[in-house]
């Protein structure tokens, strides 16, 4: 990187270093260059100081536990309770800013188990191909062959009630590991075609080294992709989930969880808040990481705008 | 030329993946946490109903022969007896009128989608980085990023409790009775068939909300993946042939673009269904429609296993079936992916 062009102090440097390389990067360039995709980073990152605001400071007792008599019941948003309180004259400010971090939290780990399954069983189906390739392949087809929603729900059955959202996440890792694996062998496949690899292996190296120094830097961009488009997918599914009564346990401030009391309790009733600001908070993230993914996808082959999975 | 060699191949391939998915099915029940016939028959049955239950499962041979003769029993659609929900009525029977329900909502949902979706996608395609394609594309991404347990609950309180427009939930107005005229299990139909207009007029009116609300997600695909077909195809060399011969932009757009760009829709309206059997289970239980999708949250709630094995193959053999008629489909416009 050129950087003694400038003058300035050092922050700005480095700064610069970051201008060029950024600058160099096809793919970060058209990026950056795609507004949709910052208004979908710009969301992202809003719901991550949200989350990590509400884990840092909020008690969870307190705000899981009921507040009868000490808040009023079932009140509109008002001023000074812009979100309104629930059945159990909870404040849903805090509950829903909680609920970011569940996403977050319950999503990162979802989508990092099933993006790490899938990236070992899809480069190890490239790399060995044969046999290796056909069981773990026509393995991943047949958890293809359900609708995913529906295999999470019989999955979610194996695990115990009191996982609570981890049987939720559980279930989900496997549903989506499939998706990575598709992904994944299909980049290796096209990576492992290059002349470096066959001289990396020439030169004696061992097979662990090829694919984790060699093969699977190179399949970054579409793993990141992936990654990214199901992020959205995942925090829906966990979602889903807890509103079908299968993720978090009673007075968890779920999203999901706080949707499916809105639904089945307040919808009749005319308290539309109960679901309204959950769900709005839920679709916003979600959002988010659609709009990011798709600009991604966008950036790494523009040819392959919007081709779905 | 019917591509026969290609759907052999397709057949046999699919005949593993089948097994592989029966097989993924009988272990679920065999992992699940507990004693499945002390779960069927509740904590406080007597030890010999336990027993027998124990016995009707074949829980006592061992677990191969147990799943051979799954296996054999799924081949002959015989998922045997529920235990809880519909006692001693036997899960075929218990599909059979819980599955017109859910595919009558699949396929409103997905009609809608191609209706609304495909006319999207061309018109976004062809106004190209205008604010009517910027329009639509963020639409698109926000349909899909609606989740329909929000969207559902919204729409009911928007239509159905403050401009009483429609009914909130259900398939049908109370005051009428279906199961008289019942021919396809889908009232929509059935009232047609039977002539019967006043209830054929309740049923659409019934399944308006709910088809919109699964059909904004398959609408929001379809419509994505329509625009940059069209996209594609617009640039062929014979879309310029044709405008160099003089033929109107119109038409050339709608008669050598938009079936060519269609071919690849196809395979989207595929791999979204299953998504929209997904949304039939949400959208189910958020309307009170007693579907496929109902039955199988209440019977995971309840351990009601052969209702679980029952619908979970269900779904996934409809899923399988409808990406092999989209493959078929495919081969059948597209020769070149036969090889």
């Amino acid at each position: 990187m050129s950087t003694e062009t400038l003058t300035d102090g050092d922050g700005q440097t480095t700064s610069r270093g970051l201008v060029d390389r950024v600058r160099a990067s096809p793919f970060l360039s058209r990026l950056l260059s795609n507004r949709l995709a910052l208004a979908g980073l710009a969301i992202i990152v809003a719901m991550v100081v949200i989350a990590i605001y509400a884990r840092l400071t909020l008690d969870l007792d307190v705000i899981s536990r009921s507040q009868l008599g000490t808040n009023p019941n079932r009140a509109a948003p008002n001023l000074e309770y812009p979100f309104g309180t629930d059945g159990q004259a909870r404040d849903l400010v805090p509950r829903v800013a909680y609920g970011a971090w569940y996403a977050m939290l319950f999503g990162t780990v979802t989508v990092g188990a099933s993006t790490v399954l899938g990236v070992g069983l899809g480069i190890v189906a490239a790399y060995y191909g044969d046999i290796t390739d056909n069981v773990i392949m026509r393995t991943m087809d047949v958890l293809l062959a359900f609708p995913s929603l529906l295999l999470a729900l019989a999955l979610v059955s194996i695990f115990p009630d009191s996982l609570g959202l981890w049987r939720a996440v559980a279930a989900l890792t496997l549903v989506y590991t499939p998706r990575f694996a598709r992904v994944v062998r299909g980049a290796a496949l096209t990576v492992l075609e290059n002349e470096y690899i066959d001289a990396t292996v020439a030169l004696g190296a061992a097979d662990p080294r090829v694919l984790v120094r060699h093969v699977l830097p190179n399949c970054l961009a579409p793993i990141t992709v992936q990654s990214t488009l199901n992020f959205g997918l995942a925090i829906i599914d966990l979602a889903a989930l807890s509103f079908l009564g299968f993720g978090a346990s009673a007075g968890t401030p779920s999203w999901g969880l706080m949707l499916s009391n809105g639904v089945s309790q307040g919808l009749l009733t005319g308290v539309w808040w109960w679901s309204f600001f959950p769900g709005l908070f839920l679709a916003l993230t979600v959002l988010g990481f659609n709009l990011l993914g798709d600009g991604m996808r966008d950036a790494l082959d523009p040819r392959m705008r919007e081709a779905v999975d | 030329m019917f591509p026969k060699r290609f759907v052999l191949k397709r057949l046999l391939l699919l005949v593993p993946v089948l097994i592989g998915v029966a097989t993924l099915v009988f272990s679920i029940l065999h992992l699940s946490p507990g004693d499945p016939a002390l779960t069927i028959a509740g904590e406080r049955a007597s030890q010999e109903f336990v027993e027998r239950i124990r016995a009707d499962l074949g829980l006592n041979d061992p677990i191969w022969v147990q799943y051979i003769d799954f296996l054999g029993n799924v081949a002959r659609f015989d998922f045997g007896e529920s235990y809880v929900i519909n006692r001693n009525t036997t899960v075929r029977e218990v599909l059979s009128n819980t599955l017109p329900v859910t595919l009558e909502l699949a396929l409103y949902g997905q009609l809608f989608g191609i209706l609304f979706g495909i006319p999207l996608g061309v018109l976004s395609a062809v106004k190209q980085d205008t604010i009517t394609d910027h329009a639509t594309r963020v639409g698109a991404l926000a349909g899909i990023s609606v989740p329909i347990f929000w969207s559902g609950p919204l729409l009911i309180l928007l239509f159905a409790q403050v401009l009483g427009v429609f009914p909130t939930s259900g398939r049908i107005s109370s005051s009428f009775s279906v199961s008289a005229i019942r021919v396809t299990g889908m009232v929509t139909i059935d009232t047609l068939i039977a002539g019967e207009w006043d209830m054929f007029r309740s049923a659409v009116r019934h399944m308006l909300l709910p088809s919109l609300v699964i059909g904004i997600y398959s609408m929001a695909l379809i419509s994505r993946m329509m625009r940059s077909s069209m996209l594609e195809v617009v640039r062929q060399d014979y879309m310029r042939t044709a405008r160099a011969k003089g033929q109107g932009a119109k038409i050339t757009i709608l008669k050598h673009g938009f079936r060519n760009a269609l071919i690849p829709v196809i395979t989207i309206i595929g791999i979204q269904f299953g998504g929209l059997l997904g949304g039939a289970v949400l959208t189910e239980t958020v309307f009170a429609i007693g579907g496929i999708g109902t039955l199988l949250v209440e019977a995971i709630e309840v351990g009601d296993y052969p209702i679980v094995q029952g619908t979970v193959l269900t779904f996934a053999f409809l899923f399988t079936l409808v990406n092999l008629v989209v493959d078929i489909t495919y081969s059948y416009l597209d020769p070149r992916i036969q090889q």
